[in-house]
């Protein structure tokens, strides 16, 4: 027999599940049925208690510590202290239609945001011609005068982006941010893999899973598309901060797995506009750099003097043509708030195509109409600072009281360039597994998608980070803030 | 190879050696009080732990006296002391960490699980266990991790400079072993030289180094100082004598096409010398003088290592 609904699953680990009407379940439907596409895991978990979840998910744990996929916590104690990324037994899945229409709109938005990255770097021609404003983009500190008239092998700048969606109550996916510049987390998508075929591989082979292992090698074969002309073998590296920055293990497990040198800043030096790493053997050329430190610290004489993360010259080696940089240095310019809302006429402006994903739609408060509903509206908007990330500086009107409320718009009308306004998105909920309960609950989740352009080839990586915000109730699924993730499987059919 | 990436490797293979002998040395040490009549007294023995790991000042400095649990929790875990077996095996996986893109998974992981074991080793864990537990620990996952290497990795260069660092660091150890040994024994009565209290002493030596075993094999009926020495001194074929070692420290040099190799400050050609003394000396040649022959020989290999990393490793 098979399972009808919650009530005939096992009661141990989803008999507490609430669903509720304002948040769509992406397992379950409102008459608490299985959507279609998930029936054959409630079909499998029907066969576990309680007990054997949490025995999986001590495994997987361990598992994950003992091949230090952790990331540092900071403590006064001499010792540090490392955590894993929380990681859920439930995967998210998602069907090959949808997923078909996905990809094609991510395609399309990072080609679009390639092509502005370029213009605003050289004729400028979008400006121009109106459709972004001018000091808009020239009053954003993450536009780079150095990137002016640079001429990137392929034309391409953003050769990785991670953009993060979610589904809303209207069953849609919007776009709540695009990461043009360093976007991390891909080692988590390729971890959480191995973490399930290993754990739960009699349900994974259930289904027809897109593979997600083939990243490293399609981003190895964008790194040599955009290599420097004469390079017939070039040599590829990835620049880390080092061994304690938080993303460290990402950056030595992508090395290890595309099989190209992980280095630091201290292993390059520059000379007469040629890259060269330190080796036993002596200096030898570097032609293709994937680089893990931000643009501030990248070259010292040109950015942060006083970074020792970067390499003197480089910059100069970049502008000669002589090495590649992945992603290009000045890509900030195009990703922060204000320009987002931007991104549809982009695609309608270089591509001559109507936007295949959404948008939120965003109050810019510079514009009057636009002003005036914010103000009137606050307790229904999350409010932003379009140039700071890591959520700092934002207002969830729901969620504020009148005095917050009242004290933002005061900071708002001071600057209202510096603020946007967006509805409040209903993320969608999906059943994860919580330690202490012992039983699945409902948790809001995003998506990180990742796209790779390269001279003439693009890819999207057939699956993503799935986020969770594991406290109850969040809206806030990042890592920093007590976030998860899951594996995230895109099927075949 | 990157310069630092080397350097890394190296070292890696330097502070498995270290924290494995650190570890053994205290075990041995700290056993052989327990059997009497040959028992040497409780503050010959910590003494002789603190020596070895050259931590004998630095623990004055901290403890007003020799107490056993604390000599032994200050040589294995304090986190006051930067020289400890702990400190020496976060080294190793600061090493392995920064050169987790070089080495294979197996090996990652095989001395992250080790580090993570040590790292929340507490106090009364110790004292629950002894230092015998834990030196057993070190020693066995010692193995484990040298079996990775052996296994798992490719014999390029990552290997190469790992198997160089292991054989450099063991031949030092052993050299410091003897030395410390010889020390301790100048320090008896000279009424117990040349009887058992003194023949007691070399045979430490020799289970300090994980020889006694092989020894016994080798000799089965002599036992005496001077084919003790000669046996870790000059056995060709005992993966501990320094002799093998030396050989495979100068075998390893070699197969690194090293810039400049060609003349007499190459490295190659100081390890060639080094390893040679060790081939053509005989035990008759340097008995009279064995504490300067040793001293001299742990600072040609020091050098070695100085001269090794200035030259290739840095960066």
């Amino acid at each position: 027999m098979g399972v009808g609904s919650i009530q005939n699953n096992s009661a141990e680990v989803f008999g507490n599940y609430e669903l509720k009407p304002e948040f769509l379940d992406e397992v379950f439907s409102d008459e608490r049925k299985p959507n279609d596409h998930y029936r054959k895991v409630l079909d499998y978990f029907a066969h576990l208690s309680a007990q054997d979840f949490k025995a999986l998910n001590d495994h997987t744990k361990l598992s994950f510590f003992n091949q230090g996929v952790t990331f540092a916590v900071y403590s006064d104690k001499a010792k540090g202290v490392e955590r894993i990324f929380p990681y859920d037994l439930f995967p998210r899945i998602i069907p090959a239609a949808e997923w078909a229409r996905l990809e094609k709109g991510l395609i399309q938005r990072n080609l679009a945001i390639n092509h502005f990255i370029h213009d605003i770097y050289n004729k400028k021609q979008i400006l121009r011609d109106g459709k972004v404003p001018a000091e808009l983009i020239f009053s954003s500190k993450n536009y780079t005068k150095a990137m002016l008239g640079v001429k990137p092998v392929g034309g391409i700048y953003n050769h990785i982006s991670g953009t993060d969606l979610i589904k809303h109550s209207d069953g849609q996916y919007y776009v709540l941010e695009d990461n043009v510049r360093v976007p991390s987390g891909i080692s988590y998508v390729l971890a959480n893999r191995e973490a399930m075929k290993r754990t739960l591989f009699n349900l994974f082979r259930k289904f027809q899973v897109r593979t997600v292992q083939d990243y490293t090698q399609q981003l190895l074969s964008i790194m040599h598309s955009v290599a420097p002309e004469g390079a017939e073998t070039p040599t590829c590296v990835l620049l880390t901060p080092g061994l304690y920055n938080s993303a460290y293990f990402e950056h030595a497990f992508l090395a290890m797995d595309m099989g190209i040198h992980l280095v630091e800043g201290r292993d390059l030096f520059v000379d007469k506009n040629f890259l060269f790493m330190k080796t036993i053997y002596g200096p030898h050329r570097v032609d293709v750099v994937y680089r893990r430190v931000d643009d501030d610290f990248l070259d010292p004489l040109l950015f942060n003097p006083d970074s020792v993360l970067g390499v003197a010259g480089l910059m100069a080696a970049y502008r000669e043509g002589n090495v590649t940089l992945l992603n290009a240095p000045g890509t900030g310019a195009a990703d922060d708030k204000a320009v987002y809302s931007y991104v549809p006429d982009m695609i309608r402006y270089y591509l001559n195509e109507e936007p295949i994903l959404n948008n939120v739609h965003t109050y810019r408060c510079e514009i009057d109409a636009d002003y005036k509903y914010v103000i009137e509206n606050m307790h229904n908007l999350v409010i932003k600072p379009v140039d700071e990330s890591g959520g700092y500086g934002i207002l969830v009107g729901s969620k504020a009281t009148q005095e917050e409320i009242s004290n933002f718009k005061d900071v708002i009308r001071q600057n209202r360039r510096k603020y946007i306004a967006q509805p409040i998105m209903a993320l969608t909920r999906h059943p994860t597994f919580i330690e202490n309960e012992n039983q699945f609950e409902p948790r809001h989740i995003d998506l990180r998608a990742y796209t790779l352009l390269g001279k003439d080839k693009q890819f999207v990586l057939k699956g993503g980070l799935s986020r969770v915000a594991l406290t109850k109730g969040s809206l806030i699924v990042n890592s920093s803030q007590g976030g998860g993730s899951k594996d995230t499987w895109v099927l075949a059919e | 190879m990157l310069a630092r990436i080397g350097n890394s490797l190296f070292w890696l293979g330097r502070y498995i050696e270290r924290s494995e002998h650190l570890a053994r040395y205290a075990k041995v040490q700290y056993a052989s009080f327990m059997d009497s009549p040959l028992a040497p007294s409780k503050e010959f023995v910590l003494e002789s732990i603190l020596n070895m790991g050259g931590m004998y000042q630095s623990y004055l400095s901290q403890y007003p006296e020799l107490s056993e649990d604390e000599v032994i929790h200050y040589v294995t875990i304090a986190e006051n002391n930067a020289f400890s077996v702990q400190a020496n095996i976060g080294y190793m996986r600061e090493n392995a960490r920064g050169a987790r893109d070089r080495i294979s998974s197996e090996l990652w992981e095989a001395i992250n699980i080790f580090y993570h074991d040590i790292n929340n080793y507490s106090a009364s864990r110790l004292q629950y266990e002894g230092v015998h537990q834990f030196s057993h620990k070190v020693e066995v996952n010692s193995s484990i991790i040298k079996g990775c290497i052996d296994n798992t990795l490719i014999r390029n260069e990552a290997w190469i400079l790992i198997s160089l660092g292991i054989h450099l660091e063991r031949a030092i150890q052993v050299a410091l072993i003897m030395l410390n040994k010889v020390y301790d024994i100048e320090k008896l009565d000279a009424s117990n030289l040349g009887g058992p209290v003194e023949s007691y002493q070399w045979a430490i030596m020799l289970k300090s180094a994980e020889s006694f075993d092989m020894y016994k094999r080798y000799h089965p009926e002599k036992k005496s100082s001077y084919s003790e020495l000669n046996f870790l001194l000059f056995n060709q074929d005992f993966p501990k004598s320094l002799a093998y070692n030396l050989q495979k420290v100068q075998g390893n040099i070699r197969k690194i096409a090293f810039r400049d190799q060609r003349n007499s400050d190459s490295i190659e050609f100081k390890a060639g010398k080094i390893a040679s003394q060790f081939q053509y000396l005989t035990m008759d040649e340097v008995e009279g003088s064995l504490t300067g022959f040793l001293n001299e020989t742990v600072a040609n290999l020091n050098n070695l290592a100085a001269l090794l990393e200035q030259k290739y490793l840095c960066f």
